[in-house]
């Protein structure tokens, strides 16, 4: 397995992305009915349509133009607050490429950290506040050190997406400060939110997509 | 208890709503793209247009101010729910002109995301807009920061003066200058009595005891900061009026603009004896109310209560309140 990310490795992982979330699509959406609308597991197969689209052949492209291309085309789905968020994350993601098409861990570090600073124009949410940066921030934090311990990319994948698993788990405990669950407030307390759980099938996906190919 | 409302599948309720306003008021506006209502007549190309974005369930807000010399459009959501960023940058390609588009968007997390979405996506596109954002409830302080600020009625008035501004030939940085003012001495408190029901779900959107009133609820049951005990019209109207007053800096000589607007549930009855409180406040004070509107602009289903709106005036933002307006909702000849 190369110890590197490339066009053709980024597409399999996208592709592994989109399939983890059409697989959790009523996980998600029973996740968002105990603390909002319901709707994020339809959302997030807007979402996960709207990669796919980009997915087949067109290797010509570079990788800036893939992620980019995706992030406007997120941008576009009409799937509540995801849609902005999850576009910018994407067109964050984009940013970072500007220069290289092949990432090493190091390379990959600085393109998750690159997803949160543009997700930062969109929102302001911290990380307790029970929303998707709960597990966005520990994943970008394992992706780091393993990244300063000169990890591989498998090694990396792995801790970034266990990270975001445990992350997700733990906004079952925390109330809501951000966000439509707001509203709810102590309500919101026991139930996993479902922008967590997205962005962690996100980071499995990238993970599995990246190992079994 | 089960819901009663005149109703038809859930599913549809903002596509009936917009097909029936816009049949009632065919000579001025008209529904294109299942969400987006326009002005019958366009404006000419040559004025900056007036955009704006937000849920359904607030009838007549915000459609209802679609027209000559306030909106241009009106982009809908679904029921208390923001309309996601491809209807909005929709709407901002119809009104795509060289003079530019102010578009205004209130303060709600949904209507912000999307609306930074069809941003993004319009500068992509190269488009000229500007986004200007209202955030004038002063229930969490005067002093908090804008983002946590709802936005409330006070976006109706703006649309009016913004409209007069753009339909004067003004440029749209002029425009935008003149809405900002607007913008920066207006204030709002809501009070809520009793809670709406959510027409698709059936469930109401908050509580409150019976006996209880709650100063500070937002426009979708958002928890407000002041719960107490039901005072009287007059101690109700005596509590706002001074803390909106004090927010927008307002004393002797001022002139100011008021609207009290009902929840849906409130009666006009109640809305007339706050206002008269006001009135004796105002003249006590030696401040002129010299515009004010009582009625129904901006509700939230049959919940009952008000939002009480004030406005510090100069000259000019009172003339362009007093410009002419043929909008369904805002009728000046």
């Amino acid at each position: 397995m190369p110890d590197r990310i490339d066009y053709d490795i980024m597409v399999r992982m996208l592709s592994a992305v989109v399939r983890r979330i059409r697989e959790a699509k009523d996980t998600l959406s029973t996740l968002d009915a105990a603390t909002g609308d319901g709707d994020h597991g339809t959302a997030m197969c807007k979402i996960a349509y709207a990669i796919a689209q980009h997915l087949d052949g067109n290797s010509n492209d570079d990788l800036q133009s893939l992620l980019s291309t995706i992030g406007w085309s997120i941008m576009g789905t009409d799937s509540g607050s995801a849609g902005p968020l999850y576009g910018s994350w994407f067109l964050g993601l984009s940013e970072s490429c500007a220069n290289s098409d092949d990432f090493d861990t190091t390379g990959f570090a600085v393109m998750i950290e690159h997803s949160l600073s543009n997700l930062r124009n969109y929102t302001n949410a911290q990380p307790g506040g029970k929303t998707m940066i709960d597990a966005l921030c520990p994943a970008i934090d394992a992706v780091r050190k393993a990244a300063d311990e000169q990890k591989s990319l498998e090694d990396t994948l792995i801790s970034a997406a266990n990270a975001a698993e445990n992350g997700a788990q733990q906004t079952k405990n925390m109330q809501a400060s951000f966000g439509r669950a707001k509203n709810i407030g102590e309500r919101s307390i026991g139930h996993v939110d479902p922008g967590a759980a997205s962005m962690s099938i996100i980071f499995s996906g990238l993970k599995e997509g990246f190992i079994d190919g | 208890m089960t819901m009663k409302k005149f109703i038809n599948d859930p599913d549809n309720l903002t596509t009936e709503l917009l097909e029936g306003y816009c049949a009632a008021f065919p000579d001025r506006v008209k529904l294109v793209s299942e969400k987006i209502v326009l002005r019958a007549e366009p404006k000419d190309n040559s004025k900056v247009a007036l955009v704006t974005l937000g849920g359904a369930g607030h009838e007549p807000a915000l459609s209802g101010f679609v027209g000559p010399g306030m909106l241009d459009a009106s982009v809908v959501g679904d029921i208390f729910a923001a309309p996601g960023p491809p209807k909005v940058i929709e709407a901002l390609r119809l009104h795509h002109r060289d003079v530019g588009v102010l578009f205004v968007v209130l303060n709600h997390a949904g209507d912000i995301l999307s609306a930074k979405a069809a941003m993004q996506m319009a500068e992509k596109e190269g488009l000229n807009v500007r986004m200007l954002i209202t955030h004038e409830d002063i229930a969490p302080g005067a002093d908090a920061p804008a983002e946590d600020r709802r936005g409330l009625v006070g976006c109706l008035p703006l649309y009016k003066v913004a409209g007069a501004a753009a339909e004067a030939g003004k440029t749209l940085d002029e425009v935008y200058d003149i809405a900002n003012r607007f913008n920066e001495n207006m204030a709002t408190l809501a009070v809520a009595l009793k809670p709406a029901t959510h027409p698709q779900s059936g469930q109401e959107i908050f509580t409150l005891a019976d006996d209880e009133m709650e100063i500070g609820m937002g426009q979708h049951g958002e928890a407000g900061t002041g719960h107490s005990k039901m005072l009287s019209a007059d101690e109700t109207a005596e509590k706002m009026f001074t803390q909106l007053l004090a927010a927008v800096n307002a004393g002797s000589d001022d002139q100011i603009l008021v609207i009290l607007n009902g929840a849906g549930a409130t009666t006009q009855m109640e809305l007339f004896i706050v206002f008269r409180k006001l009135k004796q406040l105002a003249v006590e004070k030696r401040i002129n109310i010299v515009h004010a509107k009582v009625g129904e602009y901006l509700t939230v289903q049959e919940m009952a209560g008000f939002q009480m709106f004030v406005a510090k005036l100069d000259d000019e933002l009172l003339q362009m309140l007093k410009a002419p307006s043929k909008a369904p909702y805002w009728v000046v000849t």
